[in-house]
């Protein structure tokens, strides 16, 4: 079968395969279980200076099309997310990406210094969660200048590790916001975050059932957006590409690589074909590179550009 | 019901303690002895709870007032809407051969119950052991006082005064049990763990965790030395592990 290990700001992910935010990221034991089930690198759940509690339950909705979510970014604090990130390395030796999120600019800087001091494979920054706009207002990933300042502002407290900053499609051009994160030192583009935010209503109490009322949508749904917004952004941009967005089999994965990504990351797959979906999918990716004339990923990466 | 959200009319409540109650729904799906579902009141929260018995459409959860939740649904009337998903995770799968050992601890006693009734409904025999504090704490008193099931109680309150472990040691040695299933305190799963190890036997064991998601995705119910999600591998675990 193809080789399917693949370099990311100098990360050797084998496949290239990542367990994206917000999915089991939360304790060392299970994103070392999602490694044995076939991920080639993973990334925790994003974190914050503070620990958060989150929103209340219905927090996580699947539907006929997708999944509705707004956990509202519960975590343990940039602390507890260090200890995690510890307690990772004595379990596995996959790479793992720390995603970060804050409410300014400043404050994306200290998270950075400290998730930094942890010494993360990767700094993802989060400036387009969709699930807390009544606490932070609207993402910062819909506004050039604040995602450009909180690119720099991560840079330089993140030393030598790499930047990811994980865009949203919601915004007046996603290949243009890549193009300000590069220009501002980015190391890589992650597209996209969940879309939104959605409404579910229950019939009967006529009430939006999640209970923050609304949530980011995920899975299927998403994925042509997706496909979308990382061919866009490799039009823009010459950053790797970690494309995440309702991708669950090997062919949306390839169709991923064609459009610009250079790894691909599942989320609510998990859900829908199994946590073992990493393994499924890597072998399902390799019989597809094996089948083309290049027979390298390498090669094929972009191609649907050439 | 499936993964779905969607509300259902409460059509009964049963009372069998102060702060111990059934709660009835309809249900068109096919649960399992030892799966969960996640109950919605809506505009308060949505919490998991084993499932106590399915019978002829009717599905029961027993529940066991305990905090603001539980507190809160006591106060449920028939007729009222709450919502419902599931059933979720891994039930009892008790191996063929010589009958199982069933063991109900505390709020544990729920998920036995069902699985006792349900291989009952399938002709096939059952050993059933339920062990509490005390006599208040039991569910379906009345069923198991009239001999239903062996009872023990810390403190003699009702059937005999002995801790649950110690009955199920003495069971163990005296008879050959298929399977040893058994939910209540995790302190008290350990205990069974050991004892159903020195046998020789399997044991299918239900845990609880904090659960959010309930389908695998938020990883709040991983177990902590093997990142087992007990939403979908458990809440039943069998040994050996499932990687």
């Amino acid at each position: 079968m193809a080789n399917l290990a693949t370099k990311v700001c100098g990360v050797t992910m084998d496949p290239p395969l990542v367990l994206a935010s917000g999915i089991l990221g939360v304790s060392a034991a299970s994103m070392a279980r999602v490694v044995r089930c076939g991920a080639g690198a993973v990334t925790m759940k994003s974190c914050s200076l503070e620990p958060r509690a989150g929103h209340k339950n219905p927090c996580v909705l699947p539907f006929e099309h997708g999944m509705l979510n707004a956990v509202g970014l519960s975590n343990p604090g940039v602390a507890g997310a260090s200890k995690v990130i510890a307690e990772f390395r004595t379990l596995s030796r996959a790479p793992l990406i720390a995603s970060i999120f804050a409410g300014s600019v400043q404050e994306f800087g200290r998270v950075a210094e400290r998730i930094a001091e942890a010494r993360p494979d990767i700094i993802e920054v989060n400036v387009s969660c969709p699930n807390v706009h009544s606490e932070f207002g609207a993402p910062f990933g819909g506004d050039f200048d604040a995602t450009a300042a909180i690119t720099r502002a991560v840079k330089d407290a993140a030393g030598a590790i790499p930047v990811a900053v994980k865009l949203t499609l919601q915004c007046p051009s996603i290949g243009r916001m890549a193009k300000v994160c590069e220009d501002s030192g980015a190391d890589a583009i992650t597209a996209i975050n969940t879309v939104g935010p959605g409404m579910l209503l229950d019939l009967a109490t006529r009430r939006p059932i999640l209970s923050n009322g609304v949530g980011g949508l995920s899975g299927g749904a998403i994925f042509p957006l997706a496909l979308r917004a990382v061919f866009e952004v490799r039009r823009h941009t010459g950053l790797p590409i970690i494309a995440t967005g309702g991708i669950a089999t090997g062919d949306q994965a390839a169709q991923m690589i064609l459009a610009g990504a250079s790894v691909v990351g599942i989320g609510t797959g998990v859900y829908t074909r199994g946590v073992t979906v990493f393994e499924e999918v890597a072998r399902e990716l390799g019989d597809w590179v094996d089948s083309t004339p290049e027979r390298s990923l390498e090669a094929l990466t972009g191609a649907a550009h050439g | 019901m499936d993964d779905r959200m969607r509300t259902w009319p409460l059509l009964e409540v049963v009372e069998h303690n102060p702060g111990l109650k059934s709660f009835y729904f309809e249900t068109d799906s096919e649960v399992q002895p030892g799966q969960f579902i996640m109950l919605w009141l809506p505009g308060v929260d949505e919490k998991p709870f084993s499932v106590s018995d399915v019978d002829d459409g009717r599905l029961e959860v027993t529940v066991k007032a305990v905090g603001p939740f539980t507190r809160k649904l006591m106060e449920c009337r028939p007729g009222e809407r709450l919502g419902l998903r599931g059933p979720f995770g891994r039930p009892f799968a008790p191996a063929e051969g010589p009958p199982p050992l069933l063991v109900g601890g505390g709020c544990g006693v729920a998920p036995l119950r069902f699985l006792h009734r349900h291989l009952e409904r399938r002709g096939l025999s059952s050993t059933f052991l339920v062990g509490v504090r005390t006599a208040a704490d039991l569910m379906f008193r009345e069923e198991y006082a009239g001999g239903l099931a062996m009872v023990v109680t810390d403190d003699g309150s009702l059937g005999e005064r002995r801790l649950l472990p110690d009955k199920v040691g003495e069971l163990l040695a005296n008879q050959t049990y298929g399977t040893l299933c058994a939910a209540g305190p995790e302190v008290v799963l350990s205990t069974l763990k050991k004892l159903a190890e020195s046998r020789g036997i399997p044991s299918e064991l239900s845990y609880e965790r904090h659960m959010k998601c309930a389908v695998g995705l938020c990883g709040e119910c991983c177990l902590e030395d093997n990142g087992l999600r007990l939403c979908v591998e458990g809440p039943v675990l069998r040994h050996p592990l499932p990687r």
